[in-house]
């Protein structure tokens, strides 16, 4: 049989909660090499390679076929595999690392409650204001998406690779799409979330090359993944 | 396939030769804009649906640059660097490649444009129905022999949302989402369901405006959450827009048959010398009236250039996926087996230029040819 690849967040809560569930289920994890290797192997499983990866590079390591099944997060996957791509499928929703995308505007911005509100701002700001209403995120396909799907077109999207809730004081963004889990990093800015703002109510979860997902060992380690943390 | 072959490329130059001449010989200036156009234009213009499709790159100097995604934009540049009064009359034609990548199976990532832009035309009617009959001379110059023409106005339905009794600032609301078709419909439907009803968490808030001075009510309320002014927008915009939510709220309901009979227009679709009396059924007042009449102008004007108008199809709806047009829109499509293939439009767009600099807003219309898909048509 052909070695699976099974790619894990290398640190952070995710690696944490998975290991332990994988570990109650007698399927700990050998890190291979020096002290915090990025490779392992699995106890209890034959043939089964653990690869240690950051997250976002989970979701395309599965997508270009260098992993088999992999725990990312529902986000990052979303944001990076197209909708229609039918390699990779979402197998197992698991019940840890929830956090909602969200789109937030000023607080200070007493007239805007909705995307229609956001919508009506962003038109008529190029007038008012020179250029296009700007909205940093690093979700850029879930962001157009999502505004594609409520009609609204009238921005620009700003890319943003860290502290994404700093953009509006630091005039950057007016808007953002971010991650959130408790919304006090948003407050803490001074930012609110549209009523109908939510994009994505995300959790960890197990994808998996599609073309694998009847093998057995697949079949196991979700299994082991699905009990309650 | 990375690339043509001599033969594929001979092919498509003979083909767009036979294009471009018919656009030269009727006198219109061939022109060559450049091929990598600052980003902004693009971008500021078009928002990030074209932004998602167009190749950027950034400069050594740090300015945003893309391959144009399309000629139109890059010719109205090319006229403003070029001629001193922007409303003078110019007639360009151009004939070079695009560049956006692919959305469908269909579109390739580059592709060559042919097309002709006339602006500061002074008969804007007999201009309409020339671009259009030039853009089937040279299709037929090329060898297409069967195709359906749809057009759509734009000016038609400007016209009867002006004849209808509502505020402007709904109207406002409305011809800006006539672009899609389901906000559309249920903006229209707010209107005559009582404006602002729904509520949401800022209804306390227009409450207490609907009791106050706006900008009063917005300066208490920021300073006494301590609300730092970030975003770009002043208390002033802000007090505005929820002094008109509130006045939404006591505004008398938009008439169910008003509404009814912009949805009637915009259901019309037909032969297109033959639709008049669908217009006639809708109503509409004076402005409606005088938009009819400029239709009916066009009819002439095509028939005059040896159009036959009988042949054409007219959708009110059409063109709501084309957002910079202002008017008259049109579409040509090639018959193929089992279905068609989009080869060409154009229409008014009378204010590109302006938004691109002009001091004042310059008639322009134009057309484009997707020369790509014309000669798989033809092949």
């Amino acid at each position: 049989m052909s070695i699976l690849t099974f790619a894990m967040p290398s640190k952070g809560r995710l690696m944490e909660a998975a290991s332990e569930l994988l570990g109650r289920a007698g399927l700990g994890i050998d890190r291979l090499g020096a002290e915090r290797g990025y490779r392992g192997q699995l106890r209890g499983i034959e043939d089964v390679e653990v690869a240690f990866l950051s997250a976002s590079e989970i979701a395309q390591n599965l997508r270009d076929g260098k992993a088999d099944l992999g725990i990312t997060g529902q986000d990052l996957l979303e944001e990076k595999i197209p909708p229609d791509e039918g390699s990779v499928m979402l197998l197992l929703r698991l019940a840890f690392g929830g956090a909602d995308v969200v789109v937030a505007v000023p607080e200070c911005w007493l007239d805007v409650a909705s995307m229609a509100d956001l919508d009506d701002i962003a038109e008529s700001f190029y007038e008012r204001h020179g250029r296009r209403l700007r909205v940093a995120t690093k979700y850029r396909n879930l962001t157009r998406r999502f505004f594609a799907a409520r009609g609204v077109t009238g921005y620009r999207i700003v890319e943003s690779l860290g502290a994404t809730e700093g953009a509006p004081a630091a005039g950057i963004a007016e808007v953002i799409v971010d991650i959130t889990t408790t919304g006090s990093t948003l407050a803490a800015n001074h930012l609110k979330v549209l009523d109908d703002g939510v994009i994505l109510r995300s959790s960890a979860v197990l994808a998996v090359r599609t073309a694998g997902r009847e093998d057995p060992r697949v079949q196991r380690l979700a299994a082991a993944l699905a009990a309650p943390v | 396939m990375a690339g043509r072959s001599s033969q594929e490329r001979d092919g498509l130059e003979r083909q767009n030769a036979a294009l471009i001449a018919v656009f030269e010989r009727a006198g219109f200036d061939h022109i060559a804009p450049d091929i990598i156009q600052p980003a902004d234009i693009f971008l500021e213009r078009s928002g990030e649906d074209i932004r998602a499709r167009t190749f950027v790159f950034t400069d050594p100097g740090g300015a945003e640059m893309c391959l144009r995604p399309d000629l139109t934009v890059p010719a109205c540049r090319y006229h403003l660097s070029h001629v001193e009064d922007p409303s003078a009359e110019r007639r360009y034609c151009y004939l070079g490649p695009a560049f956006r990548f692919p959305d469908e199976l269909l579109s390739p990532q580059e592709f060559t444009q042919a097309g002709l832009e006339w602006f500061g035309a002074g008969e804007p009617v007999a201009a309409e129905a020339r671009v259009l009959k030039l853009t089937i001379s040279a299709l037929e110059a090329a060898g297409l022999t069967r195709y359906r023409v749809t057009f759509g106005d734009l000016g038609l339905f400007s016209a009867l949302l002006d004849d209808t009794e509502m505020p402007a600032r709904w109207r406002q609301r409305l011809r800006h989402h006539f672009w899609r078709p389901h906000a559309f419909r249920d903006l229209l439907q707010s209107f005559s369901a009582g404006g602002g009803a729904r509520q949401s968490s800022i209804s306390p808030l227009v409450s207490r405006v609907a009791e106050a001075d706006a900008l009063a009510v917005v300066e208490a309320e920021i300073s006494a959450r301590s609300l730092p002014l970030v975003g770009g927008r002043e208390p002033r915009e802000i007090a505005d827009r929820l002094a008109d939510k509130a006045a939404d709220r006591r505004e008398r309901p938009l008439d169910p048959a008003k509404a009814d009979q912009l949805n009637a227009y915009l259901a019309i679709a037909g032969e297109a010398s033959g639709i008049d009396s669908r217009f006639q059924s809708i109503g509409g007042s004076e402005r409606f009236a005088g938009a009819r009449n400029y239709y009916a102008r066009r009819l002439f004007e095509m028939e005059e250039l040896g159009l036959n108008p009988r042949r054409f199809h007219f959708a009110a709806g059409f063109g709501r996926e084309l957002e910079y047009y202002t008017g008259f829109t049109f579409q040509i499509e090639a018959d193929v087996d089992g279905g068609a293939v989009t080869v060409a439009g154009g229409g008014r767009y009378d204010n590109l230029l302006s938004d691109m600099g002009a001091p004042s807003p310059v008639p322009a219309v134009g057309c484009a040819i997707h020369t790509d898909r014309l000669r798989a048509v033809l092949l």
